[in-house]
């Protein structure tokens, strides 16, 4: 059987969709891939001329550091430690400058990047209110990464997927005990009995409550180990589509060097 | 500062923190405001509802 994706929401930030026809392994590796495989940028050196602020360095660095920075062609970029050069250079390194004098609060889009196709994803993030007299200059090297080697480079924000319910109703007396026992509100009474409209199933939690309600055991809920329903959310450095995509692009190179790695034996 | 990230799911929540502030000074509810700003999960929601704001104490001691 071939895989089946259908989407249910898709937006810049988020998404929504089953996916059937699949196994929990392959569901599972899609989920990881996108929280902890898909490289990023992010800010992960500070050199500070000045802070005067409130905060000190290595708070400010923290900050900076969980700023989502979007980037258009990121394969042209290499990690540091996959790139040849030994101090950093421009294919594994961008610089970002930050300079502001008090009062005032500084944005995220008060960062100058040297390369215009690397820019924070929002440009409305708070780093840090300066007072009358406090100053802050330093500059910020940011670096490509993957999400498992620290949170700043992970690309997608929670991250989820759950089975998707197979409701199966047989003799129903029509009480009506299941309906008014959800806590949904999806079940539903018409002349044959109790029923789930098909919108409305993926808003079914599992929870059996329906299940335990009913007197007669008329109502059985299974998990469909086979569908799984995702939930995506993107931190701005990819459209949560181009998540989604290269999550499973990651997967697919890691299975070639895998095929590889066993010709070779 | 608010935080830039909600502690648990990763989220951007710091430039929605001003809006919040804002409104919730002006007596709106602070659940209803945080439903309108689309902050759904709780763990999103607690970083707004239990943030104190150290700042403009913190500031005349540098």
């Amino acid at each position: 059987m071939t895989m089946k994706v259908d989407m249910l929401e898709l937006s810049e930030r988020s998404a929504r969709f089953v996916l059937s026809n699949t196994t929990p392994a392959f569901a599972n590796s899609i989920r990881r891939a996108m929280l902890a495989d898909v490289p990023t940028f992010a800010i992960d050196d500070l050199n500070i001329y000045n802070n005067t602020s409130v905060l000190y360095d290595e708070q400010l660095g923290l900050r900076l550091a969980l700023i989502p920075i979007a980037t258009e062609n990121i394969d042209d970029y290499t990690t540091q430690d996959e790139c040849t050069c030994e101090e950093g250079c421009p294919s594994c390194e961008v610089s970002i400058t930050l300079s502001a004098e008090g009062p005032k609060m500084v944005y995220s889009g008060d960062l100058i990047s040297s390369d215009p196709s690397i820019q924070p994803a929002d440009t409305n993030i708070p780093i840090i209110e300066l007072k009358e007299d406090q100053r802050v200059v330093l500059e910020a090297l940011a670096h490509k990464g993957l999400g498992k080697d620290n949170a700043k480079w992970q690309a997608g924000v929670a991250c989820g997927y759950k089975n998707l319910p197979l409701i199966r109703v047989n003799n129903c007396d029509k009480c009506g005990l299941c309906v008014s026992e959800c806590p949904k509100g999806i079940i539903y009474l018409d002349e044959e009995g109790a029923k789930v409209s098909e919108e409305n199933l993926v808003d079914c939690i599992l929870c059996k409550l329906c299940e335990e309600a009913c007197e007669i055991d008329a109502i059985s809920v299974k998990e469909d180990e086979s569908s799984f329903l995702f939930t995506v959310e993107s931190d701005g450095s990819y459209s949560s589509q181009q998540l989604i995509i290269n999550a499973g692009n990651t997967i697919k190179t890691k299975a070639t060097e895998m095929q590889e790695i066993l010709n070779n034996l | 500062m608010i935080p830039i990230r909600c502690f648990t799911c990763g989220k951007v929540i710091a430039n929605q923190w001003h809006e919040y502030k804002n409104r919730v000074e002006e007596g709106e509810n602070s659940g209803a405001v945080l439903d309108d700003l689309g902050i759904k999960r709780y763990c999103c929601r607690r970083m707004f509802l239990t943030h104190v704001e150290l700042v403009d104490t913190l500031a005349p001691y540098q």
